[in-house]
């Protein structure tokens, strides 16, 4: 499968990043691992003039604790990430969603920064430009219906495993943009609409992921039908304490939920969350059983990290 | 043939002459050939699933500088193709209609990739989009959109079967048990993607493509381009598996011939995996219907199935497919009286072919009620299908005779491996655990008239080193190294010194092509018979020279040596160098023909001999159900095959290996997900192959059978797990469940929904 | 458009080559250097059939840029081989059957050879996690795990 056509720059810093993202006209895009990027670009899915590969700013490696953060540079790989010993200690919930990312081989590409902004997937979009063209256009691709429900609505999936996990962590992004820097909660960077999925403001790139540097206790539950390689068609990332956990869902629409409660409360409050979630035929498993598998994998997970 | 007896290389496991090959990188694939001007080529494909061709401007496409050529269905000889004279139905590059989303309407060969996508986007066709049919219940209706004006309802195939009384034998039977079973069709996902080298020069085609039948391809190309079949060359290539899905000729195939005849030069087309999936074949979706009448102690009385094949927009195989899951089944089982129809109807989708794990539903369907009817009648599984399991000597219903059976003892073999008894009855049913049995025979061969069989020829060269001429194809499965280490046996010679030139439609003489389980059976007798020839011609000078009558000779070790007193001996060399001299080289020449009754017709005459031999094979699975989330998990299985005589064992094991993940697994894994005409998982992401970490704990068990007509007894490598491993599965969620699940795959959702159904049911 | 220049080592030979910015490093082994050992299963990165070693570390080949590699070290299938000898892990692949239509085995052994580098003892469950990366249709990988298995086992670290 071919690439369409574009320039590849490789800037040493960020200011020489945006100052390229702003000679393209913001017709470029920003390349980290390439594993969401590069797929989607043989798709058709993605045709920027312009590739800037990140993977040559070295400040987005590191990994640094100060002040009571963590800061996790947005290119270290998820690989890397799982075999830094504070990440299994402190925060069990990260730790599980990056062993379960994908396969072996791809964590040791896929970076955390990349991971987070993956863009969302759905069986009628994920595909090549003859099947879209013979298909016609979706909502997410400009057109006026969506394939799978026929409204002006796009329901397409958020998959990122890590992002439930970090959103359970009350974790917050550092971007540095066109228009400058900001630090916002993780929470914040998601539109809930599946066309455009993430609020970024003009040649934003994710430098940096910040933690509370403080134990904590949780765990990852997903749901994908094969062991290793496939998407969460569910993601169910839990932290906290006995008193107060943060249960955040991801896989299911283009927004992860994120809910807050005391254990005993989780079997009502995800009963509740399975109802109001929308989930329609644009995966491979019946959405009615995603659906459903929300309250019984959660509890399971709580089960699991907290005992009975 | 030695029965029971040690042989110096057969029997033993070696490793594959192909293997250094691959793991060094050197074996070449279609994809990796590269020859000098070599053009590059890509398919304009459908976006419609049923339509009207009314023009196609290919003038803009033609004057983009670096295109060579654009070709559309008016520039063949307008031949359509089928696999038997009565489905001739296949343009390959249509002219009139495109009947499925993906159909090759045009082809640009080009001096790169880029500028052929280029050229695709200026050819300009217009469609006159038709009334689609997607459900073969529905294209079967009367109203319904007309695929081929020349089948009338959608009705590709109908195969009809009848033998005794039926409804007399179901109203005789203490038992009648009727169930419906629904499977969707599976992706071969074979690894290598399609891929075609075409090179005309000098009045000579050459054809390098992963196929599973040379000799058939080029008959096929011949007739299409109207070209002699001498002119025809299917050159030898490595195979990244084929899996039943690359047996007949593609439209690549005739896309890429036609462009390099144009241009004069090589061309190379190569299928996305996105192509692959859609536009060369997939598998049936499949309903079956199974009645079964049987008497209180469990005799099969009767039978009747009725059997819809959804089989996409062409006939491909055709009645094959509509008749192979039913013929596996009357192999294995006594079955006095039984009414089978299959339907093989078309929709507009992909087109699909046969499979080595195809007829799931069937096959799943029969196994599981089975299983249903043992329960009702209070006897185990395992004593059901001994007592019904047919035995050497007998016959099939359809007049097949059965001369080696290692089903009982396959069934025993894997009951005993497996701690079934024990297991077992430790086991309450409807609990979330469960093993289950299924087993099933295999024919190796079938009737393919005078193409049935295989010849094989053998020279020597002067140093005693052995080329081995055969049409025996190699998809994957090893049978390349097979016929060398057959070769290797009856000679004398280590298998390094045996070269071996094989599918090669210029060289090799006929040969029927690796499917339908003859690659063993028929190919490998044909060496083994070559090398006799050459054998007996080589004991015959030795003889002479050592005054030693040539029965007390032996071959071994590149020496001919005298079996009561080894050090009288001379070197084979010395023999073939004589043998020059006599002006009569050693050559070695041995073909064979199976015993297959040629008047037998899938539609007009099913019945009579249908193959050489039959092959047995019984499967135990074992599996855990989370029945809160329907989620299955197969920690173990067991899996007997009986190959007659395993020529290389250590093939034969991932013959099984391989089989369990691909039928087994796949049970709960595979499926073709389809949207109005659209594949939703052409990728192999989406589409799910098993990977390492979702296997069972495997233990595959080798019988042997000794097969009167197999070369030293064998008969074929795996094939009945690829057709009973789904049924071990089926039969032990029934256990485990305490339902049966009649659709396949069993993934999560589908456990889980029925037995939700079950729940709120058992609640009102 | 603009070539890019990259220099880098294949096998241990140096490379100086101007490629097309979107071109993949797939496309650059097989294509340019000839390489054809490793092979384009999906083109999407699903399979890992394109498999190679990028510092040491598998990579599908398919979704990474050739003028990314600028300074580092390939090793395909093809640089496994010392002179006439092969690698443990080829040996152990021809020797337990672990090889079959052999498509996917280049990146199955890269795959295998990284993670005997990084981890010389590794249990089952690492192996199949390492494995798990890669798509095999015709072994049902038993024989690739014992293949594994018995050159971890062999090795004296």
């Amino acid at each position: 499968m071919k690439l369409p056509k574009f320039l590849y720059f490789r800037p040493k810093t960020i200011e020489e990043a945006l100052a390229t993202f702003t000679a393209y006209d913001g017709n470029a895009v920003y390349l980290a691992g390439g594993t969401d990027l590069i797929p989607r670009m043989k798709l058709g899915l993605k045709k920027p003039m312009a590739v800037i590969d990140l993977k040559g700013i070295e400040e987005l490696k590191k990994v640094r604790v100060e002040n009571g953060t963590i800061m996790i540079g947005s290119l270290v790989t998820l690989f890397e990430l799982s075999k830094t010993p504070m990440i299994k200690e402190k925060f069990p919930a990260l730790f599980e969603a990056l062993l379960f990312t994908s396969c072996e081989t791809l964590q040791m590409r896929g970076t955390i920064g990349g991971n987070i902004l993956q863009d969302t997937r759905c069986l009628f979009y994920n595909q090549s430009e003859f099947w879209r063209k013979a298909k016609g256009p979706c909502v997410k691709t400009g057109g006026e219906r969506c394939h799978v429900i026929g409204a002006k609505e796009c329901l397409s999936n958020y998959m990122s495993d890590t992002a439930p996990a970090l959103l359970s962590l009350e974790a917050s992004l550092k971007l540095i943009g066109i228009e400058g820097e900001r630090e916002i909660p993780l929470r914040d960077i998601f539109t809930g609409n599946g066309v455009s999925p993430f609020s970024l403001r003009p040649g934003e790139i994710l430098c940096q992921i910040s933690l509370p540097n403080e134990v904590t206790k949780g765990g990852y539950e997903k749901l994908r039908l094969r062991g290793s390689i496939d998407y969460p068609l569910l993601g169910i990332a839990l932290s906290g304490s006995g008193e107060k956990v943060k249960i955040a869902i991801g896989g299911i629409g283009p927004i992860p939920k994120v809910w807050e409660g005391k254990l005993e409360e989780i079997p009502s409050g995800m009963q509740k969350l399975s109802q109001e979630t929308k989930a329609i035929a644009n995966t491979i498993l019946d959405p009615l059983y995603r659906k459903e598998m929300i309250p019984v994998l959660s509890q399971r997970l709580a089960k699991r990290v907290f005992g009975s | 043939m030695k029965q029971h007896e040690e042989y110096k290389i057969v029997g033993k496991s070696v490793p594959r002459r192909d293997s250094i090959g691959k793991v060094t990188g050197q074996a070449i694939y279609t994809n990796d050939i590269k020859l000098p001007r070599m053009l590059y080529a890509k398919v304009l494909r459908s976006p419609l699933p049923h339509a009207k061709i009314l023009n196609i401007d290919v003038s803009r496409a033609l004057r983009l500088p670096g295109v060579k050529a654009v070709i559309t269905g008016f520039d063949t000889k307008g031949v359509k193709w089928g696999v038997f004279k009565y489905t001739q139905d296949h343009p390959l590059l249509p002219r009139d209609k495109v009947r499925y989303v993906g159909e090759d309407v045009a082809a640009v060969a080009a001096i790169d990739e880029e500028i052929a996508m280029e050229a695709l986007e200026l050819i300009k066709v217009d469609y006159e989009p038709l009334p689609a049919v997607f459900d073969p219940i529905e294209a079967m209706q009367e109203g319904a959109p007309l695929i081929h004006e020349e089948f009338p309802r959608n009705i590709n195939i109908h195969v009809h079967i009848e033998v005794g009384e039926v409804e007399k034998a179901f109203k005789e039977s203490y038992l009648v048990m009727e169930n419906t079973f629904r499977a969707a069709g599976e992706a071969y996902a074979m690894m290598e993607p399609y891929a075609v080298v075409a090179h005309y020069h000098e009045g000579f085609l050459d054809i390098w493509c992963p196929n599973a039948g040379p000799h058939v391809r080029a008959k096929a190309l011949s007739n299409l381009l109207g070209l002699p079949l001498n002119r025809v060359r299917v050159r030898h290539v490595n195979i990244g598996g084929a899996f039943g899905g690359r047996s007949e000729v593609q439209p690549a195939d005739l896309i890429a011939a036609l462009l390099s005849i144009k241009t004069e030069r090589p061309v190379k087309l190569s299928l996305t995996r996105e192509e692959n999936a859609m536009c060369t074949r997939q598998v049936h979706d499949v309903i079956a219907t199974i009645k079964t009448g049987v008497k209180k102690d469990g005799t099969i009385l009767a039978k009747e199935f009725k059997v819809i094949y959804d089989g996409g927009a062409y006939s491909s195989t055709g009645p094959i497919a509509t008749s192979v899951p039913y013929y596996v089944y009357e192999e294995t089982y006594r079955i006095p009286n039984v009414r089978y129809d299959g339907y093989r109807v078309f929709t507009n989708k992909g087109i699909r072919g046969m499979y080595g794990c195809h007829g799931r539903a069937f096959l799943v369907g029969n196994e599981v009620q089975l299983d249903m009817i043992a329960e009702a009648l209070g006897m185990d599984p395992v004593e059901i299908r001994l007592k019904n399991g047919l035995k050497v000597g007998e016959e099939t219903i359809t007049k097949s005779k059965i001369i080696s059976s290692g089903l009982h003892e396959a069934l025993q073999k894997v009951s005993e491996k497996a701690n079934w008894r024990e297991k077992r009855l430790s086991i309450i049913k409807g609990k979330g655990k469960g093993m289950g049995i299924g087993c099933i025979g295999m024919m190796c061969g079938f009737p393919m008239g005078f193409r049935s069989g295989s010849s094989c020829y053998l020279k020597f060269n002067d140093d005693g080193q052995v080329t081995l001429i055969t049409g025996i194809v190699d998809n994957g499965q090893g049978n390349e190294s097979l016929a060398i280490q057959i070769a290797s046996e009856v000679l004398g010679i280590p298998m390094e010194d045996i070269n071996l030139v094989n599918a090669d439609t210029e060289i090799t003489n006929l040969d029927q092509g690796a499917y339908s389980q003859a690659a063993t059976f028929v190919s490998g007798n044909a060496v083994k018979r070559a090398c006799e020839d050459a054998r007996r011609q080589i004991l015959a000078i030795a003889s002479d020279k050592l005054g030693v009558p040539a029965e007390e000779l032996d071959l071994r070790n590149r020496m001919v040596v005298w079996k009561k007193d080894p050090s009288k001996n001379i070197p084979i060399s010395w023999v073939v160098r004589e043998a020059f001299f006599m002006g009569r080289p050693i050559v070695g020449f041995g073909s064979y023909m199976p015993k297959i009754d040629f008047e037998r017709e899938w539609v007009k005459r099913p019945y009579g001999q249908l193959a050489g031999t039959f092959s047995y094979g019984a499967c135990v699975a074992e599996v855990e159900v989370d029945k809160e989330t329907g989620r299955i998990y197969l920690p173990r299985f067991y899996a007997a095959h009986d190959c007659g005589y395993p020529i290389n064992p250590m093939a034969v094991e991932g013959q099984i290996e391989g089989s369990i993940v691909q039928a087994g697994v796949a049970a709960i894994l595979e499926k073709n997900l389809w949207h109005k005409g659209f594949l939703l998982n052409p990728d192999l992401l989406e589409y799910k192959v098993p990977l390492a970490c979702d296997i069972p704990d495997m233990e595959p068990i080798i019988v042997k059978s000794y097969d009167p007509e197999g070369p030293f007894g064998a008969k074929e490598g795996g094939l009945t797990i690829r057709m009973s491993a789904y049924s071990a599965v089926g039969t032990a969620l029934y256990q485990a469940l305490g339902i049966p699940i009649t659709e396949l795959p069993f993934t999560p959702d589908v456990v889980w929904k029925a037995l939700r159904k079950v729940n709120e049911e058992a609640e009102k | 458009m603009e070539l890019i220049r990259v220099q880098f080592k294949v096998n241990g030979d140096q490379v100086d080559l101007s490629v097309k910015p979107y071109e993949t490093l797939l496309e650059t082994l097989r294509n340019r250097l000839e390489l054809t050992g490793t092979k384009e299963g999906c083109g999407l990165g699903s399979c890992g059939a394109c498999t190679v070693l990028l510092d040491g570390m598998p990579v599908r080949s398919c979704l990474v840029l050739t003028a990314e590699v600028n300074g580092r070290e390939i090793t395909t299938i093809e640089g496994l081989k010392q002179g006439d000898k092969l690698h443990p892990l080829q040996e152990a692949f021809v020797n337990h059957g672990a090889v079959q239509c052999g498509f996917c085995t280049p990146g199955m052994i890269l795959t295998a050879k990284a993670l005997l580098d990084r981890n010389p003892k590794p249990t089952r469950s690492d192996i199949i996690r390492a494995i798990s990366s890669n798509i095999c249709r015709c072994t049902g990988y038993k024989k690739i795990i014992e293949a594994i298995e018995a050159v971890a086992q062999r090795e004296e670290r």
